[in-house]
């Protein structure tokens, strides 16, 4: 819609997802509702509301203010931008183009949300809610058909019924395992054990990863009514969301959203009249990636280290305190309720043969358009990168994308026509996990990540098992040491061989996947492990031992940038001159080569 | 909370610990609340712990070490948590840790002299998109680079409290 | 139940894991953080072996791999061998101070590499005296921290209240890695002093104050009766037997 009608009530969405508050989202919230209701807009007041949302998904652009029906997005807002919103576009109709989405690639401005190539490719199920409705209120949940799929549930179909529409949905967790939830549901409710527990987990600990976050902000209820349809299915009375601590803002949304959902009977004794009783609880988690497992996270709701125990019996049949329990995350609960309302057939009309539906991703790095997207199963990673995200910026090259987390892989430039879904990514070494992908560029050396994530491993690891707790410890000393330039060729052979026995006899997913980082980029850069080694450079640039950076006098042209960006004031030259970079001051922060507009400046 | 329901002697610990009800699964929500009042977990505060929800002190210390939330050292009054996430970390958070390192003199893990400013790496808070993100206290910095930190010390700097608790 | 191991068939109880069986039958599995006082932790993975249970084949820690009907299981398999080897070979660089992990160091054949630096330490982390010591009731000590820093301790390393000094946790620990020293009549472990006490009979000192202090407090039977070492407990035992007291 271009025009605009003036009579129409406009609906102001503002994004309040933790990146744009960061940007100063709440300041633009609160400039928003002191304009309309001071006195001379009480015409505004009156036709237009203002909704603190959830995220928008494309946080490299934000604040966010949408303006409904009319669906006008502007983007990097602040605070002081309100007036001119008001009065112009509220008041007048006009759009302030200054505020609107600049496609690069067309070079136009954009202007509906759903214009905007970021958003024209996705297809957001489990976020359907996020960044339309007021996280806190449960009208605006209402209003978008919550509660309904509930309702069908509890009033219409029997609990075997239910379990059975979500094994024919093929719904996989969305958590990393991958394994059918219907058939966790089906174990569960067959064994003859009460009590019986449902458990959120919102411990969403990838670096890279915030797609659980988000729901949990911004569409809290769609988390509670599939936990509340699973209580239904499988007979249990108590619920459990463990949330990562870093997520305050989760934790009071969902803490509304369970207040609420008591207040109007979906929660409690004897709900919509179907004779169930279910509560849920919000824990905060501790501090520990390692509560992701399952059974680290029962053991850290149960009061104990997050240390896992062996899965060769399923917490379905015996978890929390002995009891039979589901543990699912949050953006497989976010899926039942569409499931539920709309059809397993629906549902399995999205995505891939072994994969159904849609996953969210979160995108970051270096690419032009970081945020969270949601498309179905299937989606190659060039549409994600390319199409969605923008590709690289600042001129460089892709070189890999990391998915799922620590413990998954590095996936080179080859493989990029890749569809994503559980299967392709465990056959190229990687992982679903819980949908990170994050995009480097010939800036990032792959041997230095590599160390990374087992240095991230190594503090994360609960250190209960042998090969999950040494492996690591080798793997991440030898990596230092390729990175310093003492590697030894021998060394690859070595990792390789402790890889493997920390995939088979770890103890638990985190231990058995820990290594993942170290083969999929042996697998796929391993020119780049004997440049290290051999050749003793560091073609990226990132190991300072390894690493000399020259510019390239042909190219240079003395702008004179990079002089100023040196914190070790290593650069000299005059200006109109080319500059030179005096080695022994350089520390190799590549300051430097992020601020030259024309390459010059070369890793040697 | 103000200071005086904040007190660090035992009548304090009392106030928040039998707060919650006397069960092991609930000592993570205590070292919480008791994190939030004293900046660390004080050891008279966890032996209280240990004894009200009936659990071996050497456990509820296991615990206390165990999960990253929690640290037996008072933190500064400013608290600096650097992301060191991938995306942070690929996008430069050594340079800030760094840069904190030249202008305070602390490492990870550390604290000034004067307990105003404590220092901390944190896996990855889910503000990848504005990477590099510096927390400080509870208030997320987007985008950090050299020159920003030094105005985001300076801003906290002689008793400057900018929380931004909504 | 029925299992086959290695080829044969065997009997076990519900609830038993292969590790259980095996112990029974005479099968030998390595393992380091096994102790039957406790049952399976699956921390060490020494004890993985191979099973076939429903066509498929995985390798699990034996023992904390409960038995069903017909499972089928190998107990060396060069996979099996491959990662009882690296086990050992990780585990060595970090406790080469042990004399048993120098023995199974070589016995497992791990080639000299470029692990780099051994560390000298002893403990290899298998927590069986954290166990031994919750066994008597005590928890004195616990696992600290987490990831490769894990390790075992006394809360804030102090000499801990609740440590009676029995040292379970020594004399559990395979490698030798827990320090008792006894020095004249006292006692010190985990950074705490104990008065040893003398056995009434033989004149030795065998206990510590706190340790019977603590015994009887729990047991109910009196300090006097728990004066003696377990040699002259036993022998008075024998005489109350046979009717005469040789006290």
């Amino acid at each position: 819609m271009t025009t605009m009608n003036k009579s129409l009530i406009h609906l102001l969405l503002v994004c309040c997802g933790t990146g744009c508050v960061a940007n100063g989202a709440r300041e633009v919230y609160q400039a928003l509702k002191d304009n309309l209701t001071s006195d001379d807009k009480a015409v505004l007041a009156a036709t237009t509301s203002a909704r603190a949302t959830g995220c928008h998904g494309l946080c490299a652009q934000g604040p966010f203010v949408r303006i409904l029906p009319e669906d006008i997005t502007y983007c990097r807002v602040k605070a002081a931008d309100i007036p001119e919103i008001v009065e112009k576009t509220l008041k007048q109709g006009e759009v302030v183009k200054r505020l609107l989405f600049r496609d690069r690639q067309k070079k136009a401005l954009v202007q509906g949300q759903n214009d905007i190539p970021f958003y024209r490719r996705q297809t957001r199920v489990a976020l359907r809610n996020v960044g339309l409705i007021d996280p806190s209120s449960l009208q605006d949940y209402l209003e978008r058909g919550g509660y309904r799929a509930l309702e069908k549930s509890l009033l219409d179909m029997r609990p075997e019924q239910v379990i059975e529409e979500i094994i024919k949905s093929g719904l996989r967790g969305r958590g990393g395992g991958g394994f059918p939830a219907g058939l966790k549901w089906k174990a569960c409710a067959a064994t003859p054990a009460q009590p019986r527990y449902i458990i959120c987990n919102g411990d969403e600990g990838d670096p890279g990863a915030f797609m659980d976050e988000s729901i949990m902000e911004g569409d809290p209820h769609s988390v509670l009514e599939g936990m509340i349809i699973a209580a239904y299915a499988v007979g249990a009375s108590t619920g459990f969301i463990y949330v990562r601590d870093e997520y305050a803002q989760s934790v009071a949304s969902l803490q509304k959203a369970i207040e609420e959902a008591e207040n109007h009977g979906f929660l409690g004794e004897n709900i919509l009249g179907s004779g169930l009783d279910f509560d849920i609880e919000i824990v905060r988690g501790g501090g520990a990636f390692v509560c992701g497992e399952e059974t680290a996270l029962i053991a850290s709701i149960e009061g104990h280290v997050g240390e896992p125990w062996d899965k060769y019996v399923f917490p379905s049949e015996k978890g929390l305190w002995g009891q039979p329990t589901i543990i699912n995350n949050v953006e497989t609960w976010a899926n039942i309720p569409v499931i539920m309302e709309r059809g397993a057939s629906w549902f399995t009309s999205l995505g891939t043969e072994g994969s159904k539906g849609t996953k969210v991703f979160s995108l970051v790095g270096k690419v032009a358009n970081t945020g969270l997207v949601e498309v179905p199963m299937g989606t190659t990673l060039r549409e994600i990168i390319f199409d969605i995200g923008g590709g690289v910026p600042q001129g460089r090259k892709f070189k890999a994308v990391q998915t799922g987390g620590p413990s998954g892989g590095c996936i080179p430039a080859e493989l990029l026509d890749l569809k994503l879904d559980f299967d392709s990514l465990s056959q190229a070494g990687s992982m679903m996990g819980s949908g990170g992908l994050i995009v480097m560029d010939d800036r990032t050396c792959m041997v230095e990540v590599a160390r990374y994530y087992l240095s991230f491993l190594a503090g994360e690891s609960c250190g209960k098992c042998v090969p999950c707790r040494e492996g690591i410890k080798c793997l991440l000393e030898i990596l230092t040491r390729i990175c310093h330039g003492q590697g030894e060729i021998e060394d690859l052979e070595l990792m390789e061989d402790i890889a493997e026995t920390m995939q088979q006899a770890s103890l638990c997913a985190l231990g058995r996947t820990a290594s993942n980082p170290v083969l999929s980029t042996l697998r796929y850069f391993r020119e780049e492990y004997l440049e290290h080694i051999e050749g003793q450079r560091c073609p990226a640039g990132i190991c300072r031992e390894l690493s000399e950076f020259w510019i390239d006098p042909a190219i240079c042209t003395g702008c004179g940038l990079c002089l100023p960006r040196c914190p070790a004031e290593g650069i000299k030259g005059e200006k109109k001159q080319a500059h030179r970079i005096e080695s022994d001051k350089c520390i190799c922060c590549g300051e430097c080569i992020d601020s030259c507009s024309f390459q010059a400046i070369k890793v040697k | 909370m103000s200071e005086q329901e904040c007190e660090e002697n035992i009548e304090g610990f009392r106030r928040i610990i039998y707060g919650f009800p006397g069960e092991k699964r609930y000592i993570i929500a205590i070292m919480h609340e008791l994190s939030r009042c004293y900046r660390y977990l004080p050891r008279a505060a966890l032996e209280l712990t240990a004894e009200y929800v009936g659990v071996p002190f050497s456990q509820v210390y296991s615990m206390a070490t165990f999960y990253r939330a929690f640290s037996l050292q008072p933190r500064g009054r400013v608290n600096f948590k650097v992301c060191d996430g991938t995306t942070c970390h690929i996008k430069g958070s050594n340079i800030l840790l760094d840069e904190i390192y030249k202008n305070l003199g602390i490492g990870p893990g550390e604290t000034t002299a004067d307990r105003e400013f404590s220092l901390e790496t944190v896996n990855c808070i889910g503000a990848c998109a504005i990477a590099p993100a510096l927390l400080v206290n509870e208030r997320v910095y987007p985008r950090v680079n050299a020159a920003a930190l030094k105005e985001i010390i300076k801003e906290y700097r002689g008793g400057g409290d900018n929380d931004h608790h909504e | 139940m029925k299992l086959i191991i290695d080829g044969k068939a065997f009997n076990a109880y519900p609830g038993d894991s292969i590790l259980d069986v095996a112990r029974r039958e005479g099968i030998a599995i390595p393992t380091l953080c096994y102790h039957e006082a406790f049952g399976g932790q699956g921390s060490c993975r020494l004890c993985t072996v191979e099973v076939t249970a429903g066509g498929r084949s995985r390798l699990v820690a034996s023992c904390t791999y409960p038995v069903s009907e017909g499972i089928e299981v190998k107990t060396s398999t060069p996979a099996v061998e491959k990662i009882r080897r690296n086990i050992i070979m990780v585990l060595y660089k970090r406790a080469s101070g042990s004399v048993l992990m120098q023995k199974l160091y070589r016995e497992y054949g791990c080639s000299e590499n470029s692990l780099g630096e051994k560390q000298e330490e002893r403990c290899i982390v298998c927590r069986l005296c954290v166990l031994a010591c919750e066994k008597m009731g005590t928890s004195a000590i616990s696992t600290v921290m987490r990831g490769i820093d894990k390790r075992v301790g006394t809360p804030y390393d102090q000499a801990a209240t609740a440590c009676i000094g029995c040292a379970a946790c020594a004399h559990i620990c395979p490698t030798g890695a827990i320090e008792v020293l006894d020095s004249g009549n006292i006692r010190t472990i985990w950074n705490k002093n104990f008065n040893l006490i003398n056995c009434e009979r033989c004149g030795q000192p065998f206990a510590t104050r706190e340790e019977i202090d603590y015994v009887s407090r729990r047991s109910g039977i009196e300090d006097a009766e728990l004066c003696f070492c377990e040699e002259c407990r036993r022998k008075k035992l024998v005489g109350k037997m046979q009717g005469f007291s040789p006290c």
